[in-house]
């Protein structure tokens, strides 16, 4: 009999979305709730992170309301963390290759994909940098990485490279549609723009085949995403 | 099944590389070690090893070469925690890795502290970056304490494992430049952090990390005089 499975999440966190789709791709019962985090409960800092932050997980201990969680589980916040525990819990998933070289791989995925696509993208949506050269040369990194078929980041199937990457992609994606961000006004059309050159395809074919996958198309809301980020971006870079 | 070639890029003033060097102690890897100078790298590096042009790197299968001709036939991989969990990987008997998954996301936890509370902060600190301060410095001893389990010998518990091989070049360093005396910040810093951490709400870390430090792997992988004298050159002493 599997353990609980508990994650605690919110729409708006491109980090929680990553473990909806992983525990998705691998098709396990669990527990979403989604924390109000402009209105935190106390019992969220009290009793499951003490930072407040979401994603954070429960595993084991007994079968209780979200609400009220026991002190006898598990408790795991970061996103990258969780989602290794996540393969290792469910090694049949094939969200973590077995072979130690296909592992890295992966590991080296997620960690481009924090340091040189999420960091710079998230400073230009935020209209913290002139322009959005920083993101572009991440996209071109991340393209330099993704298997051949660029199905999937690494390897033929389905790994947690591919979940930790493709929340941001589909938050990118809205951008260039919408133009809502806190970058100048248009940079976020020609940013789609620049993308539909030759030199992207490969980055862009990977990008429609995660956006297309169940596990993501079930899982997002985009008309959600602009209308919050319409509401929070107060300021626009000139 | 014996793994393929291992070549280790690394240096010895690095603390990131000395993590991949305490992992290959700890499991009894068999690997050619290569030293880069990292003040002046070899021009073949970036293009045949590291494209970033960081140690520590591992060239894994392949023929057997020498490290200054990197064969295209062997795997190229780098970043530290990520060539470390690649080492517990190749050596699964060793354990520095538990097999339990809980047990394996505490470390990764426990890495995770350390690197967004200690591992940028104390090189800011020996560079007198005025945002750091001993009382910094010391939220990130409190955060990692805070983590450490009651009556065990390391992060995770008994076992020696991936997040103390993460946490000790780091500590030591720091540990180095506070003794030495070595560093840019004021004097008052240093005694101030050397004071406070001998109260005795610190005796649960202070046990570790002293654990750490007398570690075998720690001791045969940890260059003193190298990285003293390579301290004071980039630091200089505290005003």
């Amino acid at each position: 009999m599997p353990e609980q499975l508990t994650l605690y999440s919110h729409k708006l966190s491109p980090y929680s979305h990553r473990i909806e789709l992983a525990l998705a791709e691998a098709n396990v019962k669990y527990k979403n709730y989604q924390v109000d985090l402009f209105n935190k409960p106390k019992w969220f800092a009290a009793k499951i992170n003490p930072l407040g932050k979401v994603p954070t997980i429960t595993y084991g201990g007994p079968d209780v309301d979200p609400e009220d969680p026991s002190p006898l589980s598990f408790k795991l916040a970061e996103s990258s963390v969780i989602l290794q525990f996540v393969a290792e819990l469910y090694p049949e998933s094939g969200l973590l290759p077995k072979d130690p070289v296909e592992h890295a791989k992966v590991l080296f995925f997620m960690d481009t994909v924090d340091r040189h696509f999420d960091s710079p993208g998230n400073e230009w949506m935020g209209g913290r940098t002139e322009s959005y050269e920083g993101y572009l040369k991440g996209v071109e990194m991340i393209q330099g990485l993704l298997s051949e078929g660029s199905e999937f980041a690494v390897g033929d199937c389905y790994t947690i490279a591919d979940a930790c990457i493709a929340p941001l992609l589909s938050r990118f994606k809205i951008t260039y549609e919408t133009d809502i961000g806190g970058f100048p006004v248009g940079q976020g059309h020609k940013l789609g723009e620049e993308l539909k050159a030759p030199k992207f395809a490969k980055f862009m074919d990977y990008t429609q085949g995660m956006l297309e996958r169940p596990s993501l198309r079930d899982s997002n809301d985009e008309a959600y995403l602009a209308e919050m980020w319409k509401k929070l971006i107060t300021e626009r870079r000139q | 099944m014996a793994p393929e070639q291992i070549t280790l890029y690394t240096a010895k003033i690095c603390p990131y590389a000395q993590r991949t060097e305490i992992a290959l102690a700890e499991v009894g890897a068999t690997f050619k070690r290569y030293e880069i100078d990292l003040a002046n790298k070899p021009e073949w590096y970036a293009p045949k090893v590291n494209p970033a042009s960081k140690v520590p790197a591992i060239a894994y299968g392949g023929p057997d070469v020498a490290p200054e001709d990197a064969s295209p036939d062997s795997i190229k991989l780098a970043e530290s925690l990520i060539l470390v969990e690649f080492i517990a990987d190749l050596y699964p008997s060793s354990n520095i890795l538990p097999a339990d998954p809980v047990l394996r996301a505490k470390a990764r936890f426990f890495i995770e502290i350390v690197s967004s509370k200690f591992t940028s902060n104390w090189m800011k600190f020996a560079s007198g970056n005025p945002e750091v301060t001993h009382t910094t410095l010391l939220n990130g001893v409190d955060a990692i304490q805070d983590i450490l389990p009651d009556g065990a010998k390391y992060a995770i518990g008994d076992q020696y494992s991936i997040a103390d091989i993460a946490f000790t070049p780091f500590w030591a360093r720091f540990m180095l430049v506070l003794q030495k005396g070595i560093g840019s910040y004021k004097d008052e810093e240093r005694k101030n952090f050397l004071k406070a951490i001998e109260d005795p709400k610190f005796t649960k870390f202070n046990g570790y990390v002293q654990r750490l430090l007398e570690r075998q792997s720690f001791k045969s992988t940890f260059h003193e005089d190298i990285v003293e004298a390579v301290f004071r050159r980039r630091f200089g002493v505290p005003k």
